[in-house]
């Protein structure tokens, strides 16, 4: 496995490596944890096994009636994919092969391995469902208040997971069909992002707020603002930064110290529309966005405001996530496009 | 390069109405008629009848209130979702069609797509259509308040099943919705057969149709309940009445030159300017005459009687303050009951009390403009959780353009339209739908803004 030193120091540079046309708009991008090949998942049916050097379609999987929405590698290159067919899927890659599982509803929302690859959790309507690597049910949860609109795995945990819904995260330690705890908000969450060192979760919402739990003691705070709705959230490898969207701008809390409470955050200007997608590095402090402008900007929050770099790619943004090794990242657009970025 | 024009937003039509009114058989007669367009419908309730179509999506209703308790804030979290995704495929939908659910509440629906700011760069709201089952619908008047808003919420009103109805039914049912929503286009169908055009690209919450609303439901309430046109030789008749609820009444006769409607409207709006000036009071016993007066009879609270000359031979409108069977009235000749050949209700809503009701505000004038910011913010603050919805046109003090507006609940969407036309009046024009509105109180207030000459 490539190993990569911090990227990104003096960097300042998006180069574009290759660029691969899908049929439509990709909703989902994962890349395989070899670094080797690159998932995506557009609203059409098929999934498409990108290798990550030239961007050749290795693979073609037929993916999800009415579209995928969701992708996961696992450590062993297993690859689950959820889709509008109320399907969860688990591909053997080079064989094509996929077993299919029952993701409860008409739709399945999310997908997402467990850290230690041995366990997939999926949601799909009210419900989250878990599952061994090999697709056996081991738990179901009981009905959340509302659909769940997002899900996530605890990081470096394999046994707790947090979601979001109207009405606030609820966490879970599968086994009991009851969440554990819960932080109740009267609101509609609709993205959740749990910081690297799990001390914190941060939600962003229908209301143009972003909702901040500490999750030690479950106190909150809200961050106001936000010119839209905001489902652009990332984490910096420190659990210092929160970078976060719902603007044409992009706005980082400092987390670090005191808190973000009663702070001014940092407001990253460059794109022309909202931003519509963020990602931090694994490791590195690099974040790049991409927005409904078609530009994709590198930036290091907390060393400067201004962008380390902007390239245009043309159409509306949609995913984009850095590669395993913090050296490339890549971009998924509204029409389809699939890029792959160099970080010098 | 990915900035949305006007006209590439996707119009969207809400179907309302109870289970069994008739929502599934208006959507497959849209699906199948060869309209090409392509379709998408969204589906809250699985229906009696299938829906024959490809792309048919399930939802289940989410409402989604926000923390701040804003009703208006209220959205449909299931549309966003499933719309979203539905807008993001390259192969998009020229139509986009939501059934709700028979009980469901129109204003969350209609609010998805002004609230959210994706659903509202995407698409385009174009009409809450709302079916009713006009034999079923009266028993649910009272016991369900989901069927009232359905009706105050909709541009286009199905009045479906009329075929199972006499038509007298039909008709004080649909003066009854008429007096709850006098915005929307009503029509009578039987097996929800109607041209699709009168469904699909209404406009409803186009600005540039914010009134195309038909002007005589503009109009003011009327001073009186009723109206007769009777032919009448010359001669003595007698206007008779029992004990009634009132110890006086106003009325006035009128001869028209012919017995029609026609006729009868042009009298009515002469009786109106009547019934504003002084009363001649007549006591019982007394006779009245056609004339252009309003006479005050003396009823005495018991049984009384008046007499009516009529000098020359012809048709008379006779206007009356109340409904004459309050006081079992009648108008004799030779001590005969004479029946009217024609007759008019002008309150509708007198039978029942409607918590719903249209305020419609017409006044030629100038607005201030600060003025009327100030006060339609105070009324969308007070009244907007009751208010569903409304529209206008409306001529600002220094503008030479027409303003126009809509709205829901409280969220206002307004812009300049269209310059004044050389020798056109300017007026504003506005109708509030809503629950306990207050009209007196609301038509003050409007002509409190207007500006000073």
């Amino acid at each position: 496995m490539p190993r990569g030193k911090v990227a990104g120091r003096k960097a300042n540079g998006l180069d574009t490596l290759w660029r691969a046309s899908l049929d439509d708009y990709v909703n989902d991008l994962a890349w395989s944890s070899d670094g080797r090949t690159v998932a995506a998942a557009d609203v059409a049916e098929p999934i498409s096994i990108l290798e990550a050097d030239t961007g050749e379609v290795l693979k073609r999987l037929s993916g999800h009636g009415f579209g995928t929405t969701s992708l996961s590698w696992n450590t062993r290159g297993v690859l689950a994919s959820a889709g509008q067919d109320g399907k969860v899927r688990l591909w053997d890659v080079n064989s094509g092969e996929g077993k299919e599982l029952d993701g409860g509803s008409q739709w399945v929302e999310k997908v997402a391995f467990s850290p230690d690859g041995k366990h997939l959790v999926s949601s799909a309507a009210k419900k989250i469902r878990m599952w061994k690597r090999s697709g056996e049910l081991l738990w179901e949860s009981e009905d959340h208040q509302s659909t769940v609109s997002d899900v996530e795995w605890k990081p470096g945990s394999a046994r707790d997971l947090a979601t979001s819904a109207y009405g606030g995260v609820s966490l879970w330690k599968p086994g009991s069909p009851k969440p554990a705890r819960k932080f109740e908000w009267q609101g509609s969450t609709l993205k959740i992002s749990w910081s690297p060192n799990g001390k914190y979760i941060a939600t962003g919402d229908q209301d143009s707020t972003v909702h901040y739990w500490i999750v030690s003691h479950g106190m909150d705070l809200q961050m106001f603002g936000y010119a839209t709705k905001v489902r652009e959230l990332a984490w910096d490898a420190h659990s210092r930064y929160l970078a976060t969207g719902g603007a044409e701008a992009v706005t980082v809390w400092d987390c670090g110290g005191k808190g973000p409470e009663g702070s001014r955050p940092l407001s990253l200007e460059a794109h022309t529309e909202f931003v519509s997608t963020l990602s931090y590095q694994r490791r590195g402090n690099l974040l790049l966005s991409g927005g409904g402008d078609g530009l994709a900007v590198l930036w290091e929050p907390g060393r400067t405001e201004s962008p380390l770099a902007v390239t245009t790619l043309g159409s509306a943004i949609s995913t984009l996530t850095f590669s395993p090794d913090d050296k490339r990242a890549a971009v998924g657009s509204d029409d389809g496009s699939v890029w792959m970025m160099g970080i010098s | 390069m990915t900035e949305v024009l006007e006209g590439s937003r996707v119009p969207v039509t809400v179907l309302t109405g109870f289970l069994g009114s008739g929502k599934t058989t208006l959507l497959n007669r849209i699906l199948t008629e060869n309209h090409g367009k392509r379709i998408a419908v969204i589906e809250n309730e699985f229906g009696e009848v299938g829906v024959d179509q490809e792309l048919v999506i399930g939802a289940d209703e989410e409402v989604f209130e926000m923390n701040n308790g804003c009703i208006c804030c209220t959205v449909r979290g299931d549309l966003i979702r499933i719309l979203g995704n539905l807008m993001k495929r390259r192969d998009r939908f020229d139509y986009i069609m939501i059934e709700t659910t028979g009980m469901a509440d129109p204003g969350p629906v209609a609010q998805t797509f002004f609230m959210d700011d994706e659903m509202r760069d995407k698409m385009q709201l174009d009409s809450v259509t709302t079916l009713v089952d006009a034999k079923h619908v009266s028993q649910h008047f009272d016991d369900s308040p989901e069927v009232t808003e359905q009706i105050a919420f909709a541009d286009v009103i199905l009045l479906n099943k009329v075929d199972l109805v006499e038509e007298g039914e039909v008709d004080k049912l649909e003066a009854r919705i008429r007096s709850m929503n006098a915005a929307a286009k009503i029509y009578r169908t039987k097996d929800a057969v109607l041209e699709l055009d009168k469904v699909l690209d209404v406009g409803g919450f186009n600005l540039d149709r914010a009134l195309d609303i038909d002007p005589k439901f503009m109009e003011p309430e009327y001073p009186f309940e009723w109206a007769g046109v009777y032919e009448l030789e010359a001669g003595k008749y007698e206007f008779a009445f029992e004990e009634g609820p009132d110890p006086a009444m106003k009325a006035a006769i009128l001869p028209i030159s012919n017995a029609d409607s026609v006729e009868l409207d042009l009298a009515r709006d002469r009786t109106v300017l009547l019934f504003s000036g002084e009363e001649h009071p007549v006591e019982a016993g007394k006779s009245i005459v056609p004339s252009q007066k309003v006479y005050e009879l003396d009823l005495g609270g018991g049984k009384s009687s008046f007499g009516v000359e009529i000098s020359e031979a012809g048709a008379y409108a006779l206007f009356t303050e109340h409904y004459p069977e309050e006081f079992e009235a009648e108008l004799r000749g030779n001590g005969t009951p004479l029946s009217p050949v024609l007759e008019r209700e002008y309150a509708p809503d007198h039978e029942h009390d409607d918590e719903v009701t249209s305020v419609g505000i017409t006044t030629p004038g100038d607005l201030d403009v600060q003025k009327f910011n100030a006060w339609l913010g105070d009324v969308l603050q007070n009244l907007g959780q009751d208010i569903f919805r409304m529209k206008g046109v409306l001529s600002l003090a220094g503008e030479d353009t027409r303003f126009v507006f809509q709205g829901v609940h409280m969220l206002f969407d307004g812009r300049p339209d269209r310059p004044w036309r050389e020798g056109e009046e300017r007026t504003n024009s506005l109708i509030f739908i809503g629950r306990n509105l207050n009209r007196e109180e609301l038509n003050k207030g409007f002509e409190a803004c207007l500006a000073e000459k």
